[in-house]
């Protein structure tokens, strides 16, 4: 089954149902990725295109290699976003892509709502790589999918998700997934970085991780941009650390074995130690072996027609 | 000799809301009577041939007058220029339009500003009066030479498009522009707190990801600018006021009986920030979209006079630069066409304005406050009128746009009540909808 939809933007305009067909079609595609001979026929003569405005080599990555896994053909173009005023437009762009008949189009783009930009003019499908500080879709599917791997339902789990929640699109996105299939998520970081505002998201926000760390299934840290320090958002590495800073010592409050995550990557001694990125509870290679499966499960569920990947 | 018979004059400069008969002649309203008999008509004609409009079922008003409008010309011909840009205004109900300053190069001088008022002339829709900024180069640094430019023609001072971040600077402009009499029209703006945001901080900003503007970017500076001309005496106007913090500021002040009148736009009263969509550019605009609450005080302010008068804010751009993700579009709403339509057809109709209150917004008191010539049709006063038809539908499309920007909220909308005739001092310059 081909998901209903042309693009996948976000998780805020995803529905549960859709959501579950993603995670069940990415335990397919791990199957396969795990296999020694990784390479299907399935996407053959198929063309995805790899739109990056930003660097990101780990995301570009893991689609190409979703893509060509599937048997499809990739193109990354890869756009040095030095001013917006300077070089081609989105809109341009998007008229030469339209050209050129692409079947798929990644787009990372520093803007939020550039996914959304793209997808109303292409006929060809979009998957949001990352939207400004919009939305991360894969990002949050791929956490998804890991966290159900190692608890099962998440229905009724606490996820605590801790950092710079107002800059984040991996916070955003996974909110809106983890709320819809019954997650209770906690949203902390410092006053300036997980402002009222974030209330929007409908899920609980706080500025004190050790009072929300009882009880917690999963802590996910997020990346700290280290140059939100000159902003004034923060005054120290050494204080955030100290206060948001994800140790063995201040894990041990969750009461159970938490499982840890980071969308990476991690700046090692500031928001995760390393201990606790090295320990047995951080699942954050896994979360890049996921990536994949669940980039395979959109590219085929969007363009795959027919073609039956799962036989 | 014209004859409208039977309209519903509203002019809130004679405190008319009521069935008229009104008479223009050599450009100038002869008279209004609710009862005028076809000999009292002959009588005044004194010869004249007599063209007749039945005026039933439709409003007569005073040509609007605008205190805020971008032209763009000099330098931006591409979004705006005069000629489009007064084609605009007639065509949706002004007669008067004030073109702000932050042109290329920024009307910083008397030649300039002679040239705004001369390019206005030459177009011979509405009259255009040019605005002069209130710093040299706009820089916020240097005064412009007011006395002069006052000689040029300008009506009032503004940087608008900047606040003047310098107090010290506009404590000295309010001071010195004593000389002119002219109000000095202020951006309220503080460039830290707004920083690099694209919309109203809030819910809507924290959930789609674009970065917030908190209301306080705006109230602080008319903190600050109610003070300073509380103690220099100067005259001010505060441009495009958003917020209920604002709103209340300005009420305390003119208690105090400090010197100043705001205006707010017609999107602020209409739409607020819950309403913008990711790839919905057409609503990026600064001041942002603010919050329901503010779009109440806002209302409210404006029924009871805390707020002194509407202003499009018509701030036109290309459909290239408009059509680019929220963050890399341009501010601004293009609004001449649509304004005063979708103020009668969302608040007037709606019952939360009154009509009334409208139409004295938009002539008498910018006319007062910048002591120009129009917002009233008191007999022997130009005669700039705007027929409206309360029933008149119309979809918002590019090919029945004149001005030259297609940046508008209501594209693809269909809007009812629009001007159906325009007359500037006497001559008729809209009819049906067709510049003439
Ligand atoms: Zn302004």
């Amino acid at each position: 089954m081909k998901l209903q939809r042309k693009d996948v933007l976000g998780l805020e305009e995803m529905d549960v149902e859709e959501i579950r067909q993603i995670l069940q079609t990415a335990k397919v595609m791990k199957g396969i990725l795990m296999r020694p001979i990784k390479k299907l026929p399935t996407l053959k003569g198929k063309s995805v295109v790899n739109l990056f405005y930003e660097a990101s080599t780990r995301t570009r990555t893991s689609f190409e290699m979703a893509a060509k896994v599937l048997g499809a053909d990739t193109t990354s173009i890869a756009v040095a976003q030095s001013s917006v005023s300077k070089g081609e437009s989105l809109y341009d762009t998007a008229k030469t892509i339209q050209a050129m008949r692409a079947d798929l189009v990644i787009l990372r783009h520093s803007s939020s709502g550039s996914a959304s930009f793209l997808a109303d003019i292409l006929d060809a499908g979009v998957i949001n790589a990352g939207d400004g500080q919009h939305e991360h879709p894969t990002q949050a599917l791929l956490d998804i999918f890991t966290m159900e791997e190692k608890l099962g339902d998440l229905e009724g789990k606490n996820v605590v998700i801790v950092g710079d929640v107002l800059h984040s699109r991996v916070a955003r996105s996974n909110a809106w997934g983890l709320r819809k299939l019954g997650v209770n998520v906690t949203l902390v970081g410092p006053p300036t970085l997980a402002p009222a505002e974030m209330g929007g998201l409908g899920v609980k926000l706080t500025h004190d991780l050790d009072s929300v760390l009882p009880g917690a299934d999963v802590v996910m840290a997020l990346r700290l941009q280290l140059e939100r320090q000159k902003s004034g958002l923060f005054p120290s590495l050494r204080e955030y650390s100290h206060l948001y800073g994800l140790t063995t010592e201040r894990l041990k409050k969750t009461g159970k074995q938490s499982v840890v995550m980071h969308p990476g990557p991690m700046n090692r001694g500031v928001e995760i130690s390393d201990e606790v990125a090295d320990s047995a509870q951080a699942l954050i290679e896994r979360q890049v072996t996921n990536g994949v499966a669940i980039r395979m499960a959109l590219i085929y569920l969007l363009i795959g027609g027919s073609a039956n990947v799962v036989a | 000799m014209l004859w409208l018979k039977d309209v519903w004059v509203v002019d809130p400069s004679q405190k008319l809301s009521s069935p008229q008969s009104v008479l223009v002649k050599e450009g100038k309203i002869l008279a209004i009577s609710s009862s005028m008999s076809d000999e009292e008509v002959q009588f005044k004609a004194q010869g004249e041939a007599i063209e007749t409009i039945n005026g039933q079922g439709k409003f007569l008003f005073p040509g609007l007058i605008d205190v805020h409008t971008h032209l763009r010309e000099p330098g931006q011909e591409d979004k705006e220029d005069i000629l489009s840009g007064s084609r605009a205004a007639v065509r949706g109900g002004f007669t008067t339009i004030l073109a702000m300053a932050n042109t290329q190069p920024v009307i910083d001088k008397r030649a300039l500003a002679e040239f705004v008022r001369l390019q206005g002339e030459r177009a011979g829709y509405a009259h255009v009066l040019p605005i002069g900024t209130v710093t040299k180069g706009m820089q916020g640094e240097e005064l412009v030479e007011m006395a002069d430019m006052k000689e040029g023609g300008v009506v009032a001072f503004s940087d608008d498009g900047k606040n003047i971040q310098n107090s010290e600077v506009m404590r000295l402009a309010l001071e010195y522009v004593k000389l002119t009499g002219l109000p000095i029209i202020s951006h309220c703006e503080d460039k830290y707190l707004a920083g690099d945001g694209l919309m109203r901080r809030g819910t809507a900003s924290g959930r789609m990801g674009l970065k917030g503007i908190p209301a306080s970017a705006e109230s602080v500076i008319v903190a600050r600018d109610l003070i300073l001309t509380e103690e220099t005496g100067g005259k001010l106007h505060l441009a495009h006021i958003s917020t209920a913090e604002s709103v209340e500021l300005i009420r305390r002040a003119k208690a105090r009986g400090v010197n100043v009148t705001a205006e707010v736009n017609p999107h602020h009263l209409i739409f607020c920030d819950e309403d913008i969509h990711l790839t919905d550019t057409a609503l990026k605009v600064n001041p942002p979209l603010a919050s329901q609450e503010d779009r109440a005080a806002l209302i409210e302010g404006l029924q009871d006079g805390t707020i002194d008068m509407i202003a499009t804010d018509h701030a036109p751009h290309t459909q290239a630069e408009k059509a680019r993700p929220f963050a890399e579009a341009p501010f601004g709403i293009a609004s001449l066409e649509t304004a005063l339509s979708a103020v009668y057809q969302y608040l007037v109709l709606t019952g939360k304005l009154s009509w009334e209150r409208v139409i004295e917004a938009w002539s008498h008191s910018p006319a007062k406050r910048f002591g120009l010539k129009g917002g009233t049709l008191k007999p022997g006063t130009s005669a700039d009128m705007v027929l409206f038809d309360p029933g008149y539908k119309e979809v918002i499309e590019p090919s029945n746009l004149v001005s030259k920007a297609r940046n508008t909220p209501f594209l693809g909308k269909t809007l009812q009540g629009f001007p159906v005739m325009v007359w500037v001092e006497g001559r008729l310059v809209q009819r049906n909808r067709m510049l003439l």
